[in-house]
């Protein structure tokens, strides 16, 4: 969801792209005058604090703001940000980045290891009290977990400056794309100095000092946030757009009104308009895939109720939803359907074969539906009931009630249940539910950051499958060569066992002015930097 | 009557209080807290929040340190989701632009309201009064809701003439007192004709008619005053109404004003926000109701206190 | 102030000329075109609410496959596909979920102003009679309760409690009686020093009948045009609600909550999801606008 958008770590090749620059603008392109690029925030940034920020739009404000080790390009490689390259040793344990010299914070002063030391214990460091605090064990630095239970002190953590312009960082298993995980916000750098002097009121206008290619001249919460190019931002020089300007719209068709209006440079298009608009403005609208799952959770454990024990009510459900009509009439935006768990677009996955989603059409499904209700003793005179929850927003209203109506010919009688996100999560986390609507953006580029959920002992198996063939099949993933054929293994039980519902991949659908480049065009996790941008005269 | 004020002001207190009180019940026995999010968070480190907002305290103690730290400091706290930013921050921010398109609004709603109700009792089932009783009724039933995305639609997109929301200077402020001020307007406008057609045929204005004072006279010297008791009693609760509304407008206009902070603050679980509103918002409500008793007892002077 | 006398002694002479100052009222309110006209669009749209479920082809919870995903083009009103009104996003029938909106904004108003009218009058009118400390306790129990953020405490309840219909009209309910206390009392206080009250009071008649016999009655103007500004409000109040998503429940709906997603959409050309259920809203608050002028006009016995 929401929330894990922003752990952008994507290809899993390591592989640099040759140009280690800001925007690449052709030579036959002539640049407009007016460099500004504003774009649509749906609420108001909550935090400017690299380790504090937790959501998605903060990151997007964060990384042109400041600069972490790496950033990623167009097609979600790395490339060089502070760091411009780095050194693994032999037991792949321990990482030495070697720092460019000529970065710059925004006062002048030089971005040094040092820095990055600070930023990392601080994000760790139990007085922070960070959200984010995980994310550190997620990267398995060396101590990570004792220092966030406060049980060593932050300088324990496994990082270290060797020298003002090397970093060292130690981590405790082999982990092959740990360099991607440092284009996350809450790497990055930020200043001892300021911080120190200010508290929590560092990050206000005037007061916040970044490395990043703009910085911070106005932000009025839950109006806008207005940022400046930054002289001192080491490629400065490469760096065309002038201004770049979000404005918060709280509401999706507004903001879709405004952009047709011209007042933002990138919106996101509603539900159910992206053919129309692409039909109207086909230069204009553009659908990508974007890492995150649409699925119905079930709840399979001891709170749930007894007919879902059953896995073939699981599979009638699973088989009755008509995802076609979901994607294709409700949706509209180029996600979709899904029929396994981890989303198509995922690097180096291919979805096993599946009998129910390619041996099948849909008349055939649910007539298999109608067949494994009644063989669990379910029929129009003796129907099921079951609640199916989710979480206010008007996409999920439309499918849930889509939903319904699909269930109600197999004769499941679905009652709504819509909470605020809250509650949902409150409730889904303590069980109490019989269906709910989840959703997963992966936190990396690799199927793991989906299959790993489904385990016994991950944190978020609300639907409590626990399953020691699952379990088993995923540890032994970790470890192998190729683990592909054991992540198809995976999605094949799921298909078994049917524990969640899938129902889409999602997709990136936007709006943006024909006359801004630069915007990434093959990104899964949608990862894009000001820097990059520049507007071309029309 | 200044005796009068300041015992209803030394209610406030007690009054605030106590909603300090049951909106921290209220809040606390809310499913969720604000640090409930899809990756459930280590205990250790949802200890160390607990730990720097207070939570880890009984109920009582965090209720009396946050009085507390109002009374010694004035000092709302530090939101729960707007992490770097302290309440009274939040509001200094969003307040200033409240209260601007408010008053505006409360201005326009009033003076063109008034006016346009005591011309329509003037000439009572004339086609002006039948115009006037009809826009505001058009007017009153239209909701906010309906009218700001319209308003963005035509005057932003069709017309291009005013910037679809936003807070940046006056032209920003058009639209949200337009979509704010309307159904307020044809409220006092309905209540004003009603109540001026009721005195208009009372006894004293027949007298003062009967004496031979011109009518205009008699209108804005006899008949207005006791006419607008009813329109001050709507004010109060009016009030109360355009804070509701304002959520709209900070949704629709990205006004950026404590309206949607508000509502925020209750679906996030932001509870020192949350607060911080609600207490602001009270004392507004309490001290507009003063003002308004006041003026009451001011215009009809038999009012004992 | 000569002229109240007068007023006190017309008041009570009409029984005794054989003509209750109701049935004056009636024949006064009959001759209203405007409040006929009211009355004449209540009773249509309650015919509506109630019987319109049987012209609907459709149930309001079916999908129309063949009009999702094209609505715009294919989801417009029409007698062929039966959908009168045309169809929301899904493909449902609008015609069905009008009716069905219509009954539940309709129940929320009426409940929710009968409740906020009887509790407002008899406490306003109790307090500004009995006056005194009564009185100022009373008001500072109002004042507290005017002072919290209603909505707030609603979107509260509603969010803790889940979306329920009594919450919703017990909520809207008990928040709006404040309003109606303070508007009665202050009525109550301006009509307290009035000679015919105190003529009442001199000859000796309780407390409690002087309230509902002489200052009730003189209020019904009053109360007759604020409970008719409390139901569209009450109706409004609910749409707010369901405008913030807090609202009732699918596949259950409301005026309010048709007209928000109607309003959201209103540029992509399916202007029919806002125009019925906006026509049926405003259609409900005209009635009980001219409806309630009417009846201030027929009650208010100083109108003649």
């Amino acid at each position: 969801m929401k929330m894990f958008k922003t752990l952008a770590t994507s290809a899993l090749a390591l592989s640099f792209a040759l140009q280690a620059q800001a925007a690449d603008v052709p030579d036959d392109v002539t640049l407009a005058e007016d460099q500004t690029y504003t774009f649509w925030l749906l609420d108001a940034i909550k935090s400017m604090d690299p380790q504090i920020n937790t959501d998605v739009e903060g990151s997007d404000v964060l990384r042109n703001l400041f600069e972490g080790l790496y950033n990623e390009n167009g097609n979600g490689e790395l490339v060089p940000g502070v760091a411009l390259d780095h050194e693994v040793s032999e037991d792949g344990k321990t990482y030495t980045f070697n720092l460019r010299e000529d970065a710059k914070w925004s006062s002048g002063e030089p971005v040094t290891a040092q820095d990055f030391v600070y930023a990392w214990r601080r994000l760790a460091n139990p007085a922070t009290a960070s959200e984010y605090a995980w994310y550190m064990e997620l990267m398995q630095v060396e101590n990570a977990s004792a220092v966030v239970a406060g049980e060593m002190e932050p300088d324990q953590l496994g990082v270290t400056a060797v020298d003002e312009h090397t970093l060292e960082v130690r981590i405790t298993n082999p982990l092959p794309y740990f360099p991607q995980m440092l284009v996350h916000a809450s790497t990055f750098p930020v200043p001892q100095s300021v911080i120190e002097a200010n508290g929590d009121d560092w990050t206000d206008v005037g007061t916040l000092v970044g490395n990043g290619a703009y910085t911070l001249t106005t932000h009025q919460l839950g109006e806008r946030v207005v940022m400046d190019k930054n002289d001192t931002y080491w490629d400065s020089e490469n760096t065309v757009i002038e201004q770049l300007t979000a404005l918060t719209i709280n509401d999706v068709n507004q903001a879709l009104t405004r952009y047709l209006a011209g007042e933002l440079d990138r919106v996101d298009i509603p539900a159910g308009q992206y053919p129309r608009l692409k039909e109207e403005y086909p230069d204009q609208a553009v659908s990508t895939p974007y890492n995150c799952s649409y699925i119905y959770m079930l709840n399979v454990g001891e709170k749930g109720p007894e007919a879902l024990k059953d896995v073939r009510v699981r599979k009638a459900l699973a088989y009755a939803i008509d995802r076609d009509i979901i994607v294709d009439r409700i949706l509209q935006g180029g996600q979709r359907g899904a029929y396994n768990w981890t989303h198509w677009a995922i690097a180096d996955f291919e979805r096993p074969e599946l009998d129910w989603a390619d041996d099948m059409d849909q008349a055939q499904r649910v007539e298999r539906a109608k067949e494994l209700m009644a063989e669990a003793g379910y029929g129009p005179d003796n129907p099921l009931d079951l609640t199916l929850q989710y979480n206010t927003s008007e996409d999920h209203k439309k499918i849930a009630i889509a939903a319904s109506q699909m269930l109600k010919q197999i004769n499941v009688n679905v009652t709504l249940d819509n909470y605020e996100w809250k509650i949902h999560t409150d409730r889904m986390q303590n069980q109490d539910f019989d269906m709910a609507r989840y959703a997963w953006c992966g936190d990396y580029n690799e199927a793991s950051t989906y299959l790993d959920l489904m385990t016994s002992y991950s944190g978020h198996n609300n639907g409590e499958f626990f399953n020691d063939a699952y379990d088993q099949v995923m540890q032994d993933s970790k470890t192998a060569e190729d683990p592909l054929p054991l992540y198809q293994e995976a999605e094949t039980i799921l298909a078994e066992e049917m524990p969640i519902i899938p129902i889409y991949h999602y997709a990136n659908v936007d709006m943006i002015s024909d006359d801004i480049a630069g915007l990434p065009e093959n990104n899964v996790n949608n990862t894009w930097y000001g820097k990059d941008i520049y507007r071309v005269a029309e | 009557m200044i005796t009068y004020a300041l015992k209803r002001l030394a209610i406030a207190v007690p009054t605030l209080l106590l909603l300090i009180v049951i909106s921290f019940l209220l809040m606390h026995s809310a499913p969720g807290g604000p640090f409930t999010s899809e990756r459930e968070l280590p205990p250790e480190v949802l200890a160390n929040l607990n730990a720097k907002y207070g939570l880890d305290q009984p109920l009582w103690r965090q209720i009396a340190t946050y009085v507390w730290s109002i009374v010694s400091d004035f000092d709302f706290g530090p939101s729960f989701v707007y992490k770097d930013r302290s309440v009274n921050e939040i509001i200094a921010q969003g307040f200033p632009i409240t209260l601007t398109y408010g008053l505006l609004s409360f201005a326009v709603a009033v003076v063109v309201g008034v006016s346009l109700g005591v011309a329509a009792a003037i000439r009572h089932n004339s086609a002006l009064d039948y115009i006037a009783v009809g826009v505001s009724i058009g007017a009153q039933v239209l909701p906010n809701f309906v009218m700001a995305p319209i308003l963005v639609l035509v005057f932003t997109l069709w017309l291009g003439w005013l910037p679809g929301g936003g807070w940046q200077g006056p032209e920003y402020w058009i639209m949200p007192v337009i979509a704010l001020s309307t159904s307020f307007m044809a409220s006092i406008a309905r209540i004003t004709r009603s109540s001026m057609l009721e005195v208009l045929t009372s006894n004293h204005i027949r007298t003062a008619r009967a004496k031979g004072l011109p009518e205009r006279r008699v209108i804005l010297r006899h008949a207005l005053k006791p006419a607008m008791l009813p329109v001050i009693s709507y004010l109060g609760p009016a009030f109360v109404a355009m804070i509701t509304g304002s959520v709209v407008v900070d949704i629709y206009f990205s006004t950026g004003g404590i309206g949607k902070a508000f509502v925020d603050s209750a679906l996030n679980r932001d509870y020192a926000v949350m607060m911080g509103v609600t207490i602001l918002i009270g004392a507004l409500t309490i001290f507009f109701n003063l003002m308004v008793d006041l003026l009451y007892g001011w215009i009809d002077p038999k009012i004992r206190y | 102030m000569v002229s109240t006398t007068e007023n006190t002694i017309a008041t009570e002479a009409l029984p005794a000329r054989g003509r209750s100052p109701w049935a004056d009222a009636r024949r006064r309110f009959l001759r209203n075109k405007a409040a006929m006209m009211g009355l004449v669009i209540l009773v249509f749209v309650a015919l509506f609410a109630i019987f319109g479920g049987w012209a609907a082809q459709w149930s309001n919870e079916e999908l129309d496959y063949n009009v999702m995903g094209q609505v715009a083009e294919l989801g417009g009103p029409s007698f062929a596909t039966g959908h009168y009104f045309g169809t929301d996003d899904l493909g449902r029938d609008l015609f069905a979920r009008t009716v069905q909106g219509t009954q539940i904004s309709l129940a929320v108003g009426v409940v929710g102003a009968f409740i906020a009218c009887i509790v407002g009058t008899l406490y306003g009118a109790t307090a500004g009679y009995v006056g005194g400390r009564t009185d100022g306790i009373m008001m500072r129990v109002v004042d507290i309760f005017m002072a919290v953020p209603y909505m707030f405490v609603l979107i509260l309840l509603l969010v803790m409690y889940g979306r329920s219909i009594t919450i919703l009209f017990a909520g809207i309910g008990l928040i709006s009686w404040m309003e109606m206390a303070r508007i009665v009392r202050g009525q109550t206080l301006s009509l307290k020093g009035r000679e015919f009250v105190e003529a009442a009071r001199a000859t000796g008649v309780a407390a409690p009948i002087i309230i509902l016999r002489h200052i009730v009655p003189n209020l019904l103007g009053v109360i007759a045009v604020y409970a008719t500004l409390l139901v569209p409000l009450m109706i409004l109040t609910e749409s707010f609600i369901s405008f913030l998503g807090l609202g009732i429940q699918e596949p259950l709906t409301s005026l309010g909550a048709l007209i928000s997603e109607g309003a959201g959409t209103i540029a992509y050309g399916t202007t029919w999801q806002l125009g019925f259920p906006l026509l049926f809203f405003c259609l409900t608050l005209f009635g009980f606008f001219f409806v309630g002028d009417g009846l201030r006009d027929a009650l208010d016995p100083k109108d003649r």
